[in-house]
């Protein structure tokens, strides 16, 4: 306890023209602790990991590492001092090989030249070690998001690294993953090694962290020991909002059949039937690569089911494809929203308008009044915060851009939404502002199918829950008839 | 727990092993279609077959070749060179006007290469510093670099340089141009660095994801300064063979080689948009291109139908080659 500080901030700021990410921030770090850090979205959380890792340079004030000031002006510097970080959209080079993206920058050479079956083998001895059985010399785009995390996190812990930071892990990690996650975390911290862990999954952090501290608005609001703290106090600094309004839902009454699925088979998953009425949240859970998306994207015409049939508001739909799908009112919210979801490097008021400008440009001209109007509108009914209609999408935060992905096909009038991991890496104050729209839509006689790997969620917000296992719909439930563990057990096949 | 895991990683493996299979595959459909338009043309001309004809084919190929490597290491980190034409036409005008000063042979040589990794040097300036898009700056010096060329010369030709200098380009060891044996002088080098090297490796990892390899302590900046670097060096050597080949300086030499270049590296595999290539793609693809203007000429084809078929070629072949990724994803 009376270890001096390994890492300490003094009045740390970072200012952009005309806004502050970062004020006056003083945090400590204890050698050897595991130290989470909470906040909103914008909160200043990952200009806080930036600063640490040399990624941006700080506008004002001191950094000690050991007792020394340091720079930390480049990635280079805070990896030589040993500090190093595990990003929430996994940061790696998808063309190189699991080895070859471990030792990057950090080859192993004999003079000059590459040891490509010595770093091949010290990989897979790595990966071994920490038990995640993956194949060292296999390509890295071929790995699951989640595999990729832990590959990052294998990184980390072979340079001889001091100080970790975990920018929200498990943001895309199954819950077998994230065990598999911790116990890594948990290995690295009996080593000796410091450990700084960002989650917006509070219960994460109740189960690892020895502290724990909050930002709002880029300023800490406090450091508390986690054995004296509570969900509702650290969400009380975070938000100053109740818990019990975060799983938001209304009663809303169930209307007729709008999507029937019979016995569908495809790439990935086999004889799942199912039913989405409007009115109702039907949950899909399991873990990732259960078949969930697969079956979602089969009804969506992304690929073809082999065997089934699919009915969609009394009419067949059978080789359909995605522009079929949206002609007649299936919208499908993707899990990569920056990659599937968004043109980042366009306005917001463009993204907005992207499925309707058949709709607003008569004879082909596009009429900007109407543009504009329908834009303002989902601006104001999603209460998406943008500067103007043409920011650019890529400078809102993530809970904005999902609002824009929603607010696309708000505005094309679809019935049917299928949402993939829609509230990943979002923001608690965002979260609420996401399940509302949700009540919104079924309000509007609209039907949701929810996929998450977030159990509270999809537990707490789906009228009809169903399980999936290794491509299979292996059991339903109606809200509240089963407990959480039951599902859970249902998911893993134990 | 983890055995559930394993079906999906003994895939992935699996897949990275088709990959290389298929990396090795695109080369031999290349090699067999290579040898099947030798066979044709063997059958349908006198000419094709004659150690003549092959000798020219192999001395114009080497420097498409060359030329195509640099421009690889420029596409595999996502950037393009389209400056390496007009590179080679102020080399040949470089090294003729030293060499008809009165410089020595390796002198003349190694200056004029010097110039051309200064030009990479400041294409690497441009890029990096400036933060100008590859494209635009290496077009900007494209143009630049031909003023350069005809405002030295005075848009003349520059001729009588020493005979020794013609030599190289015209002698063979054990019927092997010169020429070709410079190909192999570069290449080996070249497959060292991109794959046995670390600085290949960043080389990749800057196209791939370039902040990813930031983040992991490469030095990105220096990585963009090497890409361009070994292009405009390698495409002043490729003047400097050009010049002992044709006898001349001339401004105007190599129009239309960035093009040849940048096709010859994508027949050959890479990807413009980075990470993926090699140096037996731009091999195999520059001798492909050679051999269908070659072939062409030899069958009296019409020059001005050459152009469209080696487009039209050109769009076949990448479009077969994307058929077989998409495929295989």
């Amino acid at each position: 306890m009376s270890d001096p500080p390994i890492l300490e901030l003094r009045k740390v700021d970072k200012h952009y023209v005309g806004t502050y990410a970062l004020k006056q921030v003083e945090l400590a770090f204890r050698p050897g602790e595991i130290h989470a850090i909470v906040g909103e979205n914008g909160a200043g959380k990952s200009t806080l990991i930036k600063i640490l890792t040399g990624a941006i340079p700080r506008s004002s004030g001191i950094i000690r590492w050991r007792g020394q000031q340091v720079a930390l002006a480049t990635p280079l510097e805070a990896m030589a001092h040993g500090i190093d970080a595990v990003h929430q959209e996994v940061l790696l080079c998808p063309h190189l090989t699991v080895a070859a993206n471990i030792f990057l920058g950090n080859e192993h050479t004999r003079f000059g030249l590459l040891r490509h079956r010595a770093m091949v083998r010290a990989a897979q001895r790595v990966l071994d070690e920490l038990g995640f059985r993956l194949p060292a010399g296999a390509l890295l785009s071929e790995l699951t998001i989640g595999q990729q995390q832990l590959v990052a996190t294998a990184r980390a812990a072979t340079r001889g690294t001091q100080f970790l930071i975990f920018d929200e892990p498990t943001a895309y990690l199954t819950r077998q993953e994230t065990d598999q996650l911790f116990r890594l975390i948990r290995r690295l911290h009996q080593q000796g090694v410091t450990i700084v862990y960002i989650s917006h999954r509070l219960e994460e952090i109740f189960q690892l962290a020895e502290r724990v501290s909050v930002l709002r608005d880029g300023a800490l609001v406090a450091t508390r020991e986690v054995a004296a703290t509570t969900e509702r106090e650290l969400i009380r600094d975070m938000v100053a909002r109740n818990i019990e309004e975060i799983h938001y839902k209304e009663n809303i009454p169930r209307g007729a059949p709008l999507l029937e699925v019979e016995a569908l088979s495809g790439p990935g998953f086999a004889d799942v039937s199912l039913a989405v009425h409007a009115g109702e949240v039907v949950g899909l859970y399991g873990l990732v690569g259960a078949g969930r998306s697969e079956f979602v994207h089969a009804v969506f015409g992304r690929t073809r089911a082999t065997a089934g049939r699919i009915r969609f508001k009394g009419a067949e739909l059978r080789g359909h494809d995605e522009r079929i799908a949206i002609a007649r009112g299936i919208a499908l919210v993707p899990e990569s929203r920056r990659d599937q979801g968004l043109c980042l490097n366009l306005g917001v008021g463009f993204n907005l308008n992207l499925p309707v400008f058949q709709r607003i440009s008569p004879g082909g001209l596009v009429d900007a009044g109407a543009e504009r109007r329908s834009a303002a509108k989902q601006i104001a009914d999603l209460r998406i915060v943008a500067a103007s209609q043409g920011a650019l999408a890529a400078t809102l935060s993530g809970g904005n851009q999902q609002k824009i992905v929603i607010g696309k096909w708000l505005n094309h009038g679809a019935d049917l939404f299928i949402f993939d991991e829609p509230t990943a890496g979002v923001d608690v104050g965002t979260k609420l502002d996401i399940y509302k729209l949700f009540a919104a839509l079924l309000r509007r006689g609209a039907g949701i199918i929810l996929i998450s790997s977030y159990l509270p969620e999809v537990y707490d917000l789906s009228d009809r829950l169903h399980v999936f296992r290794r491509g299979r719909l292996v059991a339903s439930h109606d809200a509240g008839t089963a407990d959480a563990e039951t599902i859970l057990s249902e998911a893993i096949g134990v | 727990m983890s055995e559930q895991a394993a079906p999906g990683i003994v895939a992935a493996a699996a897949a990275t092993q088709r990959r290389m299979r298929f990396g090795f595959l695109l080369n031999l459909t290349l090699l067999g279609l290579l040898l099947l338009m030798w066979l044709l043309l063997t059958l349908s001309t006198d000419s094709f077959a004659t150690y003549g004809n092959l000798s020219n084919l192999a001395r114009q190929a080497s420097l498409f070749a060359i030329l195509a490597i640099g421009q690889t290491f420029v596409i595999i980190t996502a950037g393009i060179d389209l400056s390496v034409g007009a590179m080679v036409g102020l080399a040949t005008t470089i090294v003729a006007v030293l060499l008809t000063s009165g410089w020595s042979i390796p002198v003349s040589v190694t200056a004029t290469i010097a110039v051309g990794l200064a030009v990479g040097w400041v294409h690497g300036f441009g890029i990096v510093q400036l933060r100008l898009p590859p494209f635009i700056m290496t077009l900007a010096t494209m143009t630049a670099l031909r003023g350069i060329g005809l405002l030295v010369t005075g848009g003349q030709t520059i001729g009588g340089m020493p005979l020794a200098f013609g030599r190289f380009s015209r002698e063979s060891v054990l019927g092997i141009p010169d020429l070709f044996l410079a190909v192999i002088v570069v290449a080996v080098p070249s497959y060292v660095l991109l794959h046995h090297t670390r600085w290949g490796r960043y080389l990749y990892a800057v196209g791939s994801n370039r902040e990813a390899a930031r983040l992991s302590g490469v030095k990105v900046n220096r990585t963009i300064y090497l890409a361009y670097i070994l292009s405009a060096g390698l495409a002043a050597l490729v003047g400097v063979l050009t010049a002992s080949r044709i006898g001349i300086g001339v401004a105007t030499t190599g129009e239309g080689w960035e093009l040849q270049a940048i096709a010859s590296s994508v027949i050959g595999g890479a990807s413009l948009f980075g990470a993926v290539g090699s140096v037996a793609g731009p091999l195999l693809g520059s001798v492909l291109l050679t051999t269908i203007n070659n072939g062409a000429n030899l069958l009296n084809v019409n020059p001005f139908w050459q152009r469209i078929i080696t487009g039209g070629l050109i769009i076949l072949i990448v479009y077969f080659d994307q058929l077989r990724r998409s495929r295989r994803a």
